[in-house]
């Protein structure tokens, strides 16, 4: 996987979009895109896991608050795994409005429905 | 590709001269000596003549309606003059657009081309290709026969050669639009001069990222009852569409300033008015209130970097004030403002996140760095000193706005 690219999972319920290293105006525009695309009906949990993303620039900050806004209207809620980048989100208010979690672990460990989903004996068919 | 071999293998030597020339008429390298409007205006009347058409068109894409705006043409400027707009789409023009692939057709009226002038005017053949730029569709290429005829592969090459051609052109005829535009709006909106205001000396420093003016911006009033109200504010994005929501959010914070003297609650208004009216928009903003005596201000943050505070003699630091979510985000967020106490001879640091943020430095060093050049002394010196450390001589690839105001007291400079 490149280094400045994105990338979408299904972990149970939830989708969770794990973000590059670094993002600034070079990419930040993409991962708008993939945010905006991965949310909609039919997802009702979006994580976006910036656990490994060590600069974040205000585009990308954003960015991710259009998907809040976006996943707002169409029902996806969204929710933030951050370390290095978490100061610029609670400066610009971002976690006012969403989660923020420390790992994917603890964000998937708090998933509305976790107990029930993932790990669920007879989830899995093959 | 085979079709392509075949057309040629089955011209005569006069016919591969002849296209050769036709090619040259539309590669030319003498076209790049005039400007784009003549350049355009130059190629799509070779384009007519090569192509032995009666008509040729441009037509642009405006993104903001999704419309194709006729722009310029040759053998049926009508089209130009009346303003034709073909929604991306519809008819001829329109299907090529949102199809991004050519078209030909041989049956020209109301059915297949939304345009009235082509039809009106008895066009029975046309054949368009997309005008492509970096990767997105900005616009349509076409051509007309009055007489039915049938366009060949070997046509459609030559136009979509001038296609290219007209594509390079029209794209940079759009972004010096935009940059002129958007660079006289910025001029237009920001404070010629700060006004003078007892107790307190003032500077700013305004710097366009690299030759893209973005959505930067600050502001400086006095508002009736002799508060002074400062507002720095960055929509997100650049360019013209930028500039132009930065241009509209100005003036409605200015209102709602006359409104209401609580920041939190013209932030407020701010916000649902930018919710309603500019939905998609994104910005920070930072609206503060001083007092008369400027010994007090009330601060409230949509999103925006906290200000540098520096109190003589003593090591500035970021204003403890609470954060706020930007502007177009989310309606329901409580908004609340912070007072600070203003020492005499302190001074306030203003600024907007290109100052602060480059690739591979993390906020917090920026954050730090700035800290550690701004000092308690006249603004002006203050706002040389901040742009010599934190911006040196590198280009700026984000705006730079900043701004700084200094409360006055006997006996400190």
């Amino acid at each position: 996987m490149p280094e400045d690219e994105c990338t979408v999972q299904r972990v149970g319920g939830s989708v969770v979009v794990t973000m590059p290293a670094e993002i600034d105006a070079m990419n930040s525009d993409g991962i708008r895109e993939v945010l905006l695309s991965a949310s909609g009906p039919g997802v009702p949990d979006l994580i976006v896991d910036m656990s490994r993303t060590t600069f974040c620039d205000s585009t990308g900050v954003h960015a991710v608050i259009a998907a809040h806004r976006e996943g707002a209207v169409t029902g996806t809620r969204l929710r933030l795994v951050a370390v290095a980048v978490r100061r610029i989100f609670a400066l610009v208010g971002a976690d006012l409005v969403m989660p923020i979690y420390p790992t994917l672990e603890a964000a998937l460990a708090d998933t509305p429905s976790a107990t029930a989903g993932p790990g669920a004996p007879g989830d899995k068919r093959d | 590709m085979a079709g392509r071999h075949e057309v040629t293998a089955h011209l005569s030597p006069a016919a591969v001269a002849e296209r050769l020339r036709d090619i040259q008429s539309i590669t030319d390298a003498a076209l790049s000596r005039l400007d784009e409007d003549d350049l355009l205006a130059e190629l799509l009347e070779r384009t007519r003549n090569v192509l032995q058409a009666d008509t040729a068109a441009a037509l642009l894409l405006d993104f903001s309606s999704g419309e194709l705006i006729a722009t310029a043409a040759a053998g049926l400027e009508e089209e130009v003059r009346q303003g034709v707009r073909i929604p991306v789409g519809r008819g001829f023009a329109g299907r090529i657009a949102a199809e991004h692939r050519p078209v030909i057709i041989d049956h020209v009226d109301h059915t297949t081309v939304v345009n009235p002038i082509l039809w009106a005017k008895g066009i029975r053949t046309l054949m368009g290709v997309p005008l492509v730029a970096g990767g997105r569709v900005i616009g349509v290429l076409h051509v007309g026969s009055l007489t039915p005829r049938e366009f060949t592969s070997g046509d459609l090459e030559l136009l979509e050669l001038a296609a290219d051609r007209a594509a390079t052109a029209m794209h940079s005829l759009m972004m010096r639009d935009d940059r002129i535009a958007a660079a006289a709006l910025q001029r237009s909106l920001l404070p010629s001069s700060l006004p003078a205001t007892a107790g307190a000396t003032m500077a700013a420093r305004y710097v366009p990222g690299e030759g893209q003016v973005g959505g930067d911006w600050y502001d400086v009033f006095v508002l009736p009852d002799g508060e002074l109200g400062i507002v720095i504010g960055d929509v997100t994005g650049a360019g013209l569409a930028a500039a132009v929501i930065m241009g509209r959010m100005r003036s409605a914070l200015r209102a709602y300033a006359l409104e209401t003297s609580d920041p939190a609650d013209v932030l407020a208004r701010l916000d649902r008015k930018m919710q309603h009216f500019e939905p998609g928009a994104l910005a920070t903003v930072l609206y503060a209130v001083f007092s008369p005596g400027l010994d007090r201000v009330r601060i409230c943050s949509a999103g925006h970097y906290p200000p540098v505070v520096a109190a003589p003699g003593k090591a500035a630091e970021l204003a403890g004030i609470h954060s706020g979510l930007l502007i177009g985000a989310s309606l329901d967020v409580p908004r609340k403002a912070t007072t600070l106490n203003i020492e005499p001879g302190m001074l306030i640091c203003f600024y907007t996140d290109g100052l602060i943020e480059r690739r591979g430095r993390s906020i917090d060093d920026g954050l730090a760095r700035l800290c550690e050049a701004v000092t308690a002394q006249p603004p002006d010196a203050a706002c040389a000193a901040v742009m010599a450390a934190m911006v040196g001589s590198e280009a700026a690839h984000d705006d730079i706005a900043l701004l700084m105001i200094r409360r006055s007291a006997e006996g400190i400079l």
